[in-house]
């Protein structure tokens, strides 16, 4: 009897105290956005001014907008989530039910470009972006994405496609290979053609992993740091994102606004946030390995 | 339908899953392929089904062959062990699936899924999802998906194997009458060999990738072509005991250590004329086995051990160093270890050639 209540009333001490200092790191982070300064978790006095960012650009009008930088994230943030989602879905379906030359070495591949540390490539990877930037119409001057070459929204996102692709496909192929053959033979002899079998049949089943797959890929689109602050021309730029227009807080020049960037920090936060409340139950598929009972 | 396969194979690389392979299934009729799980049954049954290509060989469907014909253009319907029902579909969605692939009209399409799941007493859980049925009633979904195209040729491959043993029973019934009612041509394929036993006009058997042989239940049960055969049909299946085959005496003999058994003499010229060796396999079914006085025993065996079947008690018994199971009326009067006298059905005995595993009492 004591046993079975103890085990549990461990588990959440475990929890709880590590929870606690997250959540009064988050609070800190609350007070002091709203705060002149403050003591500790205490306020010495409120004020809207860290917040002016919203409106005004505190850099002066050669800065970009908070606006036009989140609105770069997204974009740039959306565009890798489909690509990711896209070749993933495709590639993991061929890995998962075709037969083909290369196949177990091409799983490997993937699996060992998963594992591989990101930082050593970043040089060789900043020549192919200027490379591509020279090729005309996909290169430079695309509306919105500025194009897939050096210093420009697409071509970070093409990199982060690139290092995120091994994952999403290992997981995609995970989600196909739960899919029984049978199923898709059923639907050949009802009469469905191959794509209608795999745009009726198997997409429907597989939306739990897509789900997973967009969100996680979205949300490290969005908190991503080192790759755009390595391949665009630096945080001031048409190109620039959120986490690096948080670093235009602190420099070395001027004294560091801490509650500046509280504010900023909480405003790349929040829809994070909201979204992980929302999908948590999808993103959690990811490692529970897919549908259960059925559906 | 009638089903034509000629010469039929298929390879997976080095392994010959279907060797060699020709059967005709005649319209209207319900073969069952009968083999243990590997011997190429569910290949041979997808390649009927368009998803296996052949890697030789043809199979015609009536008069016209259809080997380049893709699944859909089959005309066929088919049922899985896993039901392969479409979880995200709703019931009516899944019967309708290959309807609507077809275009058919609403109107027409609602009525004959209605009509197909009442023939499958499913007609009130057309709005449920697959995880909200039972799988007897899964089962039936896929039977009236399978059904609602009105196939020339109806597919199963081991439809009843996920059921549990009182269902599957109910479903065996269910499904031979349906068949018969339809007069649909269907070919089953089941490792139960129960199952092919009641519900096929004519029973395959396959090992290997090899057709061992073809023919009506009880001609299998009967008479056996190969070893293979005897032993995997019938259950509890047949003993077999290694004898010396011996012509004297203007008779002809089964000898071994323990017994020595005279069988009909025209039994034994049968044998001899299908150059029955020395040394052969003689197979007897347990029920072809009684237990008697003295006077008319064949030889004396221990009791070994007592299973009761219910209506017949199957009793093993030890002799020499072998051992032969026989059936005996419940209750099974005898003791452990207490001597009793056999006697075995001389007509029904069977002998095989241990080279060869063909049958010595096969006709030519």
């Amino acid at each position: 009897m004591l046993r079975s209540k103890l085990k549990p009333t461990l588990a959440y001490l475990v929890l709880i105290v590590p929870s606690t200092l997250i959540i009064l790191g988050f609070l800190w982070l609350l007070i002091t956005s709203f705060s002149t300064r403050i003591e500790g978790l205490r306020s010495l006095g409120w004020t809207l001014h860290n917040w002016r960012f919203l409106w005004e650009s505190p850099f002066g009008p050669q800065y970009p907008s908070i606006w036009l930088v989140t609105l770069n994230t997204l974009v740039m943030s959306l565009i890798m989530t489909l690509i990711v989602v896209v070749v993933s879905s495709l590639t993991g379906y061929a890995l998962s039910r075709m037969k083909f030359p290369g196949r177990k070495g091409f799983l490997s591949l993937t699996l060992i470009l998963h594992a591989f540390p990101s930082v050593t490539l970043l040089i060789p990877i900043y020549f192919v972006l200027l490379w591509i930037a020279k090729i005309p119409l996909i290169g430079r001057d695309v509306p919105l994405l500025g194009g897939f070459g050096y210093n420009t929204l697409g071509g970070v996102a093409l990199v982060m496609v690139a290092f995120q692709l091994p994952f999403g496909i290992w997981i995609m192929k995970g989600f196909f290979d739960n899919i029984s053959w049978d199923m898709e033979r059923s639907a050949l002899i009802d009469g469905a053609s191959r794509f209608k079998v795999w745009w009726q049949i198997i997409m429907p089943n597989i939306k739990p992993g897509i789900a997973a797959l967009s969100i996680f890929s979205f949300l490290t689109a969005w908190n991503a740091y080192l790759i755009p602050l390595t391949f665009t021309a630096g945080r001031a730029g048409k190109s620039a994102v959120l986490s690096l227009y948080l670093q235009n807080f602190i420099s070395e020049s001027v004294m560091t606004e801490w509650n500046a960037v509280a504010a900023v920090g909480l405003f790349q936060l929040v829809p994070v946030v909201l979204f992980f409340l929302f999908t948590q139950e999808a993103l959690l598929n990811i490692y529970g390995g897919g549908k259960k009972g059925g559906v | 339908m009638k089903i034509t396969l000629e010469a039929l194979n298929k390879h997976f690389g080095k392994v010959k899953a279907v060797d060699d392979l020709d059967l005709v299934v005649e319209n209207g009729e319900l073969v069952a392929l009968l083999g243990p799980s590997g011997c190429g049954k569910t290949t041979t049954l997808l390649m009927i089904a368009g998803i296996y290509k052949p890697s030789s060989g043809r199979i015609r469907f009536d008069e016209q062959v259809v080997n380049r014909l893709l699944p859909k253009e089959r005309n066929i319907g088919m049922v899985f062990q896993s039901y392969a029902l479409y979880p995200h579909m709703s019931t009516f969605d899944n019967i309708t699936y290959p309807l609507k692939l077809k275009k058919v009209r609403r109107g027409e399409m609602k009525e004959r899924a209605q009509k197909a799941a009442d023939m499958m007493g499913i007609g009130e859980l057309l709005d449920r999802k697959p995880a909200q049925l039972s799988g007897g009633q899964q089962q039936r979904v896929a039977l009236a998906r399978a059904l609602v195209k009105e196939p020339a040729i109806l597919l199963f491959d081991e439809p009843l194997s996920n059921l549990d043993a009182k269902l599957r029973l109910r479903m065996r019934g269910e499904i031979k009458r349906l068949q018969e009612d339809l007069g649909v041509t269907a070919v089953y394929v089941t490792h139960d060999q129960v199952e092919a036993m009641t519900m096929a006009s004519r029973i395959a058997v396959m090992n290997y990738g090899v057709l061992q042989t073809y023919g009506a239940p009880n001609q299998l049960y009967d008479h056996p072509d190969t070893l293979f055969v005897a032993g995997f049909i019938g259950a509890p299946p047949m003993n077999f005991l290694e004898t010396r085959f011996e012509e004297r005496d203007n008779g002809f003999y089964l000898r071994s250590q323990a017994l020595e058994i005279r069988i009909p003499d025209e039994r034994g010229v049968l044998a001899k004329q299908n150059d029955a060796p020395q040394q052969v396999i003689m197979g007897i079914r347990p029920e072809d086995i009684t237990i008697v006085a003295e006077p008319e025993g064949d030889f004396r065996a221990e009791v070994y051990l007592i299973e009761p079947l219910g209506r017949e008690d199957l009793v093993t018994f030890r002799f020499g160093d072998e051992e032969i199971r026989a059936l005996a009326p419940a209750p099974f009067g005898g003791r452990i270890g207490e001597r009793m006298f056999l006697k075995l059905a001389k007509e029904k005995l069977h002998l095989f050639n241990p080279e060869t595993e063909v049958s010595s009492f096969k006709e030519r």
